[in-house]
C-alpha cells in the first residue's frame, strides 16, 4: 500500500513510519504546519516547533522515504486558536487538540492522501481501528495509560476506513525500544504535554494577547458573600484551585463562572459534582448505543459508567450512576461501549448549573 | 530515484557544480590553500588565484577588478549595499526599493525602517513590472540608496534598469543605484557600467559555481564602510580569511558560462517555450509575465483549478523537482510575496509552481517536464 504518514517529529509518528516502511509499504512523510506566530516565528515547545519537523525530515531522511511539509496554519488559526481564545472568554475550558483533529487534520489528511494516491493515512495515535461487517470501529489503545481514542471520537466510520493507527496493539516503551533498534533520533526524546501554539508559555497570557479581555467580576463563596476580585473571567476554569482567595481551612474551587455579570463562584469540592448534564455537537461513529455505557470527561480520565438519552441528532442528555467532578464545560465527552468509541460531542454549558 | 533519472528544473534556487569549476576547486585547494593575506610563497600562490580570479571577472563584466569584491553570495552582498550606507548622522536618508524584491533586499529594507530611516516601495504591476515612472516617483533628494532587481527569482520578469537607472541621477546624482542580478546573470547579458548600476549582488551556485561564494560589484566612485570587520582582507573592505579556491572555482564557472552563454540559454529558451506550450495546449493554465520580456529560464504557472502544494509532492514522486514561491524554515510553503504584489487572485495564488531551466538543462527536458506534469495532474484529479 501507499500511506501517506503525518509525522509530527516525536517518537510515535516516527516508529509508525519506521514500522510501515518494514512492512513493505511505501511510505510518505508529511509533517502538518500548523502553527507559527506573527512574523513567522515557530512556537519554542509542542508539536509543530521549526525543531520538530527538522526531526521529522531526519528521521524520513534515515528511513529513505519522501518527506514534506503541508501548510494547515490558515485553517489552524481560525478553527483552533480563535476557539481557543474565544473559549476562555466564555468561562469554557478548550480542548485544542480535540478541536485540532475535529476541524484541521484528518478531514484535510485524507483528502490529500487521497490526490496522492495513498490508500491509507497513518497517525502516531494510541487507539485501534476494527472492522465489522461493513463498519468500521474505533477501540481504546490495548495499554490503556497512553489510550488517545478519546481525542479522535469525532472520526467517522468512513473516515476509519481510510486511516491505520499502527501503536494501538503496542506499549510507549516498546514504541522507544522500536525507535532505539532502528536508531532513530527521536527514541528518547520527551513526550509533548504543552499546549503546541502556547508552549512553556502560561495560557492566560496567550489569551490576554489576542482578546481583550479585562472584564474585572467579583467573587463570591456559595452563600453569595463576596470574598475578592478578579481581572476577568478568563483567568478561572472550572474546578480551578490555584489562584483563589484562601482562609478557609479546606480547599476552594471555582465552582460557577457566570459570563453574564462576570461573577465568580467558588466552593468546597462537593459543590463541584455534577450528575447529569448535556453532550452536544454530537459525532457517532456508526449508529448510537444505549446500553453498557461509560463516558470519559476529559482526555484519560476515569471511565464513569452513564446512561444517555437522545435529545437530538446531535446532542444526547448524560445520566451519570454516581455524581462526579470532573465535568467542564467546553470540555468534550466521548462515550463508550466497553472499549469501543460510540460517540463523543462538546460538553454543553447549557444545563449545568456552574455556567449561568 | 537516481540524481540522473531525476528531471531538476529548479535552477533558479542552486545549480550543481560545473566539472570544471569543481576541477579548479580540487586544483586550487592544493595549490593556494594557503592564507592570502601571508607573507610567504604558498600565500602568494594563492593571492595570485585570488587575483586572477577577480580580473577574471571583471572582464567578464566589462569593469575595473577594484570594482569586484567577493563575499559568501548574493544575500550578503544585498545587506550589505542596504545596510551600511545609512547613518544615524543622516536620519531623514530613505531607502527606495519595490515590493518584488528577493528576501534578501526586502529584509535588509525592514531592517533600514526598524532603525528610524524611511523605507518607499514602488509597487509592481499586475504582470510582475515596475514601471520606470512609479520607481522614479519614490526617489528624492535624500535617497541614499536605491534598489531594484535585473529580472525577478519567481516570475523571470525583467525590469526597466537602464531607464530608471538614467533618470534617477538626474533627480539624485549622489544616489546609489544597487541591483540583485543573482537570476539576471543565468540567462541575460548584465552589463553594470552600461546600465547605470553602482552596486549589484552575484551569487556562484546559480551559474555552476559554489554555493558559499559571490561577488559585489560596487563602482569605484563608491566606498561603501565594511560590513564584517576585522582583517585588511578584499581591500580592506571585507574582513575574514578568503575562500580562494570557491572564488577561483567561481571564476572558472563564469568563465565557461560566458563562453557557451549563446548555446545555453538558447536552449533554456527553446525547452522553456516547448515545456510552455505543450502545457497550454493540454491544461488549463496560465503563463505569469507571458507578454513581458522574461528571463528565459524562469517559468511561473498558474494552474487554474489545481492547488499547487499536493501537486508539487507529486512532481516530486514522479521524479521532478521544482518549486512553489519561496519556502520558509520549516519547509513549509506560503502564497508567495510577488503574486501577492502582482494582485493575483487569491482564489488562485495557491496554484503556481515555478519551473527553472539552467545549465544542465538538455534538449528534449521541456517536453519530458510537460509530460510528467500532466500526468501528475490526471493523477491528483
Amino acid at each position: 500500500m501507499r500511506i501517506l504518514v503525518a509525522m509530527s517529529g516525536g517518537v510515535d509518528s516516527s516508529v509508525v513510519a519506521a514500522l510501515l516502511k518494514e512492512q513493505g509499504h511505501e511510505v510518505i512523510g508529511v509533517t502538518m504546519k500548523l502553527w507559527e506566530g506573527p512574523n513567522g516565528e515557530m512556537p519554542e515547545s509542542g508539536c509543530c516547533t521549526a525543531s520538530d519537523s527538522e526531526d521529522a525530515r531526519r528521521v524520513a531522511s534515515k528511513l529513505d522515504i519522501p518527506y514534506y511539509v503541508l501548510d494547515y496554519t490558515e485553517s489552524f488559526s481560525k478553527n483552533v486558536v480563535d476557539n481557543f481564545t474565544q473559549m476562555y472568554a466564555q468561562g469554557l475550558t478548550p480542548n485544542p487538540c480535540v478541536e485540532c483533529n475535529r476541524s484541521v487534520k484528518f478531514d484535510h489528511f485524507i483528502n490529500q492522501a487521497k490526490k496522492l494516491n495513498c490508500d491509507k493515512v497513518a497517525t502516531g495515535h494510541y487507539a485501534k481501528i476494527i472492522k465489522k461487517n461493513d463498519n468500521y470501529e474505533l477501540h481504546k489503545a490495548d495499554y490503556l495509560d497512553k489510550d488517545q481514542s478519546y481525542v479522535l471520537h469525532m472520526l467517522q466510520s468512513s473516515d476509519l476506513e481510510n486511516i491505520t493507527f499502527p501503536l494501538g496493539e503496542i506499549s510507549k516503551p516498546e514504541v522507544r525500544q522500536i525507535a532505539a533498534r532502528i536508531g532513530l533520533r527521536t527514541a528518547f526524546k520527551k513526550d509533548s504535554q504543552d499546549i503546541c501554539f502556547v508552549g512553556k508559555k502560561d495560557y492566560r497570557s496567550f489569551v490576554e494577547k489576542r482578546i481583550d479581555l479585562t472584564s474585572p467580576g467579583e467573587i463570591f463563596d456559595t452563600k453569595g458573600n463576596k470574598v475578592g476580585d478578579h481581572n476577568g473571567i478568563h483567568e478561572f476554569t472550572i474546578g480551578q484551585r490555584k489562584g483563589l482567595p484562601g482562609g478557609y481551612g479546606t480547599p476552594r474551587y471555582v465552582t460557577k463562572i457566570n459570563v453574564q455579570n462576570k461573577n465568580v463562584t467558588i466552593g468546597e469540592k462537593n459543590d463541584l459534582l455534577v450528575s447529569s448534564f448535556i453532550v452536544e455537537e454530537l459525532s457517532c461513529i456508526n449508529d448510537l448505543e444505549y446500553k453498557n455505557l461509560t463516558i470519559q470527561t476529559r482526555y484519560n480520565s476515569e471511565d464513569l459508567p452513564c446512561e444517555i438519552k437522545k435529545l437530538s441528532d446531535t446532542e444526547v442528555l448524560v445520566q451519570l450512576k454516581e455524581p462526579a467532578f470532573s465535568v467542564a464545560p467546553g470540555q468534550f465527552g466521548v462515550i463508550y461501549n466497553g472499549t469501543k468509541v460510540v460517540c463523543g460531542g462538546r460538553i454543553s454549558p447549557k444545563v449545568l448549573e456552574n455556567v449561568e | 530515484m537516481k540524481n540522473q533519472d531525476y528531471l531538476y528544473l529548479d535552477h533558479a534556487a542552486s545549480t550543481p557544480m560545473r566539472k570544471s569549476a569543481l576541477d579548479k576547486y580540487i586544483e586550487a585547494e592544493s595549490f593556494g590553500f594557503a592564507n592570502s593575506s601571508g607573507g610567504h610563497k604558498l600565500s602568494r600562490n594563492s593571492k595570485n588565484l585570488l587575483e586572477d580570479s577577480r580580473e577574471i571577472i571583471a572582464e567578464l563584466f566589462d569593469s575595473a577588478p577594484s570594482e569586484i569584491i567577493f563575499t559568501s553570495g548574493g544575500t550578503e552582498a544585498d545587506n550589505w549595499t542596504i545596510k551600511s550606507l545609512f547613518d544615524s548622522k543622516q536620519p531623514n536618508n530613505n531607502l527606495v526599493t519595490s515590493n518584488i524584491e528577493h528576501e534578501a533586499v526586502l529584509a535588509s529594507a525592514e531592517w533600514i525602517s526598524s532603525n528610524g530611516f524611511q523605507t518607499k516601495y514602488a509597487k509592481s504591476d499586475e504582470n510582475g513590472f515596475v514601471t520606470k515612472d512609479e520607481f522614479i516617483k519614490q526617489i528624492d533628494d535624500e535617497t541614499k540608496v536605491a534598489s531594484l532587481m535585473w529580472g525577478n527569482n519567481e516570475t523571470g520578469v525583467i525590469q526597466p534598469i537602464k531607464d530608471i537607472s538614467k533618470e534617477l541621477k538626474s533627480i539624485n546624482t549622489s544616489t546609489l543605484f544597487h541591483s540583485d542580478v543573482v537570476q539576471g546573470i543565468i540567462s541575460d547579458n548584465v552589463d553594470f557600467h552600461r546600465n547605470g548600476i553602482e552596486s549589484a549582488a552575484i551569487s556562484a551556485h546559480k551559474i555552476g559555481g559554489p554555493k558559499g561564494v559571490g561577488a559585489m560589484f560596487v563602482n569605484n566612485k563608491f566606498k561603501l564602510p565594511s560590513f564584517l570587520h576585522g582583517g585588511k582582507q578584499e581591500l580592506e573592505r571585507r574582513a575574514g580569511t578568503v575562500d580562494v579556491p570557491g572564488i577561483a572555482a567561481f571564476a572558472t564557472a563564469l568563465q565557461e558560462q560566458q563562453t557557451r552563454f549563446d548555446e545555453e540559454v538558447g536552449l533554456m529558451n527553446d525547452e522553456r517555450l516547448i515545456f510552455e506550450d505543450k502545457l497550454k495546449n493540454a491544461l488549463s493554465v496560465e503563463i505569469i509575465g507571458e507578454s513581458m520580456k522574461r528571463l528565459p529560464h524562469i517559468s511561473n504557472v498558474q494552474f487554474r483549478d489545481i492547488n499547487s502544494e499536493v501537486l508539487l509532492i507529486q512532481l516530486d514522486l514522479n521524479g521532478l523537482g521544482v518549486s512553489r514561491g519561496s519556502a520558509c524554515a520549516s519547509g513549509a510553503q506560503k502564497p508567495s510575496h510577488v503574486l501577492q504584489a502582482m494582485n493575483i487572485d487569491s482564489k488562485f495564488i495557491n496554484n503556481h509552481l515555478r519551473f527553472s531551466f539552467g545549465w544542465t538543462t538538455q534538449a528534449g527536458d521541456g517536453s519530458k517536464a510537460a509530460d510528467i506534469v500532466m500526468k501528475a495532474v490526471k493523477e491528483i484529479e
